[in-house]
């Protein structure tokens, strides 16, 4: 994502001890289109749960007046202010169904979610006077450059803006900050495999996004980071070359961190793996494994399940 | 068009060819095998790969590498080529039948709604949460879709070929839409990827069970269509003339069909819908052969045998350290290999 | 051995197409069907062949021709339709070998020494040895025909049953098949052929079965069946015979048709 003003602001307003209010109307560019804000949005529809989440993180579960396609269940933290959001849909709600809560800000988790048979094309959106905003991290269309946590806080940052909630977005990027910096990095120089789904290929996690990203924090090599994107398909074959030390699950509502160990562990191919035999598995829920803030905290749970994998050798 | 009496038929041309033909084509095959197994993205080489499948075949006492690369070449590699070979005979195998009974050149196995039949049996039973058990999803999707081609086609007024092709393209057009309607609806991110790789034909993961399955498959439909090869040579004029030749019509097609549906049935289970292969091999292989069966059939199932072999192991090596599903590359393959037999046939009339 | 056939009747779908027919097509001769269109005449050679459900007794050489089986049938009767084309890339000597398909068994190596000789003889035949290599598909229609003949032959027939063979062939073809025709009755095998052109018919034929609408109308030789009031009432033609003495047959002269008894409307 290139460099914008909000986010300039946004670390000014990180540097200063007395947090700047938002000038209006904010124009943005996100994810290859301007959109422009003229006021601190009141009526939000969120899509995917990373889009949802961090709106709640910011406070402003208030505003919120639908979610759709959410991924999992929200975590404990946030479960008590999002117990009530009225669910527009499990899957992709339409753009009638969208258009019906007469939202002005429209949030997708994934670039996709405004297709004109999902929530609607961002142009038609912005002719009716909705401002749309897809995941920086999610941009398709314009691919951005691989996710980093300075990328992460920048789109906290840029909602805090948005929103006009800046001292929100400030206190939450800190305490991620804090978090990570906590972490002990595992040095051992250990391989990791991030396996995402799929029985005959394989989907792992590879060098772009997400995946690369938390395994980078943990210490750990990922096998497929050469791979310039975020998630692709593999090869059984490849992947018992490399032997990965440790694999990362993803564990999903519909495709289970269990049912993924049982699979490895019947496979005659997977099983001959040492990381299968001495079961050191990694388990993140899914709606971490997309960019958005429970990323951090999945780090931190992650590295102390790997910490428990070594004590148990 | 006519041509000048000098222009033999490739048939005869080649008719002393084929004694040697069909041994040299099985040499082929073995020594592509051979030379197939040892490629792949892990770092073996071809003597390892050769010792490990020695090994376990009993001649050799140690497995010369280690437990892993062991199972790369036994579990994985070995099996996947294997069912390779069988798949691609199978598919080229039915295609030739298919062309033979409806008498149309267009004719490939998946015409009477078996790939959409199956592709709806697998999306059904995957959704569904049987992901295992995909294969028997997709064998009993194309037996009731050929179960219903031929009711459709029997309520027409009779199970002749046109109707069955009909009633085929109706059914097939059917389980497409269920198909659709049943991805759009349930399906989640991470089964798009599984139901598209399927779709298009993929064999990896392909394990012993799989190739085992194709394998027996092939045993027991391969001999009843290869002694019909006689039988399906009257068919070249229509029924009246194969009836009056002495074949038995309506009882050789119910047989040959049968066979077909079940050897088809079975490939697209374990392999998923591979287009191309059943189409284009039988055309190929008859600009070399001409169009008698009993010539034709064997051929045709070993150069199948032997296309799918090279095409998966581009597949599954070309893009290490991804695969791509082997649809993708029989389609590439297929469409320019067709147009070069349609233009030979143009030159040759 | 005459082909005799008695009460045979052939329903399909509820629809009596035939109802009733008999007559003998005598042995060494070559015996026509004619009749117009829709008659009954490729349903009646169908049904000799086993290819229509029929009820009935046809007896041929002492035998009941429906009781075989259909190979022992395809032993003793050959088949030739009106014109067959195929998408199949076959040579010449391809098709005739298929006629050899009811003497060889499916494991039976390809065609032994005396399929051969009958495959040779019968190209001999039909004058199409030149022409054996030549791919089916090129050839001129009375060239496709020819070797469908000799197809028929290979099968080495005692009966041969042929459904208008001379239909998209020029006159020096029809005249060189029908020739062959007669050839081929002398030599002792039945023929039956159905055809179209009643002065083909009064030429070639010894023998004329009459069929009307799915009932037989006349039988006989084709000087005493081929009549003016016979024309009139089966063709709804007018017509005059004049006799060619030179050939030793008759000739038909159409004059027009009568518009009121057009054969939909039985007089």
């Amino acid at each position: 994502m290139r460099p914008s003003i909000p986010v300039a602001l946004a670390l000014l307003a990180l540097a200063l001890p007395a947090q700047a209010a938002t000038t209006y109307p904010l124009s943005l560019d996100n994810c290859g289109v301007t959109i422009i804000v003229d006021q601190p949005p009141e009526r939000v529809v969120a899509i995917k749960s990373s889009a949802t989440e961090l709106l709640l993180s910011l406070g402003l579960g208030d505003r919120i007046v639908g979610i759709g396609f959410q991924d999992g269940p929200l975590p404990a933290d946030l479960a008590a202010t999002g117990a009530n959001l009225p669910v527009l849909s499990d899957k992709l709600p339409s753009q009638e169904v969208v258009l019906e809560t007469e939202p002005d800000f429209i949030y997708g988790g994934w670039e996709s979610n405004f297709a004109a048979d999902g929530a609607g094309e961002r142009p038609t959106l912005a002719r009716f006077g909705i401002a749309t905003y897809v995941a920086p991290a999610a941009c398709r269309s314009v691919p951005p450059p691989p996710l980093s946590f300075e990328a992460l806080f920048a789109e906290i940052a840029e909602m805090g803006a948005i929103f006009d909630v800046e001292e929100a977005a400030s206190a939450l990027v800190a305490e991620q900050r804090s978090m990570l910096e906590a972490i002990d990095r595992d040095d051992r120089g250990l391989t990791a495999l991030w396996y995402s789904s799929g029985t005959k290929t394989p989907y792992v996690g590879a060098g772009t996004n997400a995946p690369a990203m938390i395994l980078e924090a943990l210490g750990l090599t990922n096998i497929y980071a050469d791979i310039a994107e975020g998630w692709t398909s593999a090869s059984w074959e490849a992947i018992v070359a490399a032997d990965p030390d440790v694999i990362v699950l993803v564990d999903a509502a519909w495709n289970s961190a269990d049912q993924k160990k049982r699979l490895l562990a019947e496979s005659p191919i997977t099983s001959q793996l040492d990381a299968v035999i001495h079961e050191r598995y990694l388990v993140l829920p899914f709606p971490a494994s997309e960019a958005g803030v429970r990323n951090v905290p999945a780090i931190v749970d992650m590295a102390a399940q790997l910490a428990r994998l070594d004590s148990a050798e | 068009m006519k041509a000048g009496p000098g222009l033999a038929s490739p048939g005869a041309r080649n008719a002393g060819v084929h004694r040697l033909s069909l041994p040299a084509l099985f040499l082929l095959l073995l020594l592509s095998t051979i030379a197939a197994v040892t490629f792949g993205p892990a770092d073996i080489t071809p003597q390892e790969v050769w010792s490990v499948i020695l090994h376990h075949c009993g001649f050799l006492p140690d497995s010369p590498v280690s437990r892993l690369r062991d199972a790369i070449v036994w579990e994985l590699r070995l099996p996947r080529v294997l069912t390779a070979l069988g798949i691609g005979a199978g598919l080229a195998l039915a295609g030739t039948v298919m062309q033979a009974l409806t008498r149309n050149p267009l004719a490939d196995p998946y015409l009477l709604g078996l790939s959409s039949g199956a592709a709806f049996g697998a999306v059904l039973f995957l959704l569904a949460g049987f992901a295992l058990l995909m294969p028997l999803g997709a064998f009993l999707g194309s037996l009731g879709a050929l179960a219903f081609a031929l009711l459709i086609a029997q309520l027409l007024g009779g199970a002749t070929p046109s109707r069955a092709i009909l009633a085929g393209i109706c059914i097939s057009a059917l389980a497409s839409a269920a198909t659709s309607y049943l991805i759009f609806w349930s399906a989640t991110g991470d089964s798009y990827r599984e139901i598209l790789s399927w779709l298009m034909g993929s064999l990896s993961g392909s394990l012993w069970a799989d190739a085992g399955l194709v394998g027996a498959a092939l045993l027991l439909c391969a001999p009843i269509i290869l002694v019909s090869g006689r039988a399906l040579d009257a068919f070249a004029f229509g029924d009246n003339a194969a009836a009056s030749l002495g074949i038995d019509v309506p009882r050789l097609r119910w047989i040959l069909l049968g066979a077909t549906a079940l050897l088809t049935g079975i490939m697209v289970a374990i392999g998923g819908a591979i287009g191309f292969v059943g189409l284009v091999i039988p055309h190929a292989v008859r600009l070399a052969t001409g169009s008698r069966h009993r010539v034709l059939l064997p051929h045709a199932m070993l150069a199948g045998a032997i296309f799918m072999l090279w095409t998966d192991t581009a597949a599954r090596t070309l893009f290490d350290p991804r695969e791509l599903p082997v649809g993708i590359i029989t389609a590439l393959i297929g469409a320019p290999v067709f147009l070069f037999v349609l233009l030979r046939y143009r030159r040759m009339t | 051995m005459s082909l005799e056939i008695a009460n045979l009747s052939v329903g399909k779908a509820g629809k009596t197409i035939l109802s009733d027919i008999g007559f003998t097509a005598p042995r060494g001769q070559v015996t026509g069907l004619i009749g117009p269109n829709g008659a009954g005449k490729s349903t009646l050679l169908a049904a000799l062949l086993g290819l229509a459900p029929s009820s009935g007794h046809v007896r041929f050489e002492g035998q009941d021709l429906m009781a075989m089986t259909r190979r022992d049938r395809a032993r003793l009767a050959a088949f030739v339709e009106q014109s067959a084309n195929t998408e199949e890339r076959l040579s010449v000597r391809d098709v005739v070998a298929l006629g050899r398909t009811p003497f060889q068994s499916a494991l039976a190596s390809a065609n032994g020494a005396e399929d051969q000789a009958v495959i040779a003889a019968a190209l001999a035949e039909t004058g199409m040895t030149a022409f054996a290599a030549r791919r089916f598909d090129t050839l001129s229609g009375g060239e496709q025909q020819r070797v469908h003949i000799a197809r028929a032959l290979a099968q080495t027939p005692h009966l041969l049953l042929l459904d208008e063979p001379t239909s998209h062939l020029d006159i020096s073809a029809q005249l060189q098949l029908l020739a062959l025709l007669r050839r081929k009755a002398m030599a002792g095998t039945t023929v039956l052929l159905a055809l179209h052109d009643l002065n083909l018919a009064a030429r070639f034929c010894d023998h004329l079965v009459v069929l009307k609408a799915g009932t037989l109308a006349a039988e006989g030789a084709p000087a005493r069946v081929l009549d003016p009031a016979l024309l009139h009432h089966v063709y709804g033609v007018r017509a005059r015979l004049l006799h060619d003495a030179f050939a030793g047959h008759s000739v038909i002269v159409y004059d027009e048709a009568i518009p009121e008894t057009l054969p939909h409307n039985p007089d």
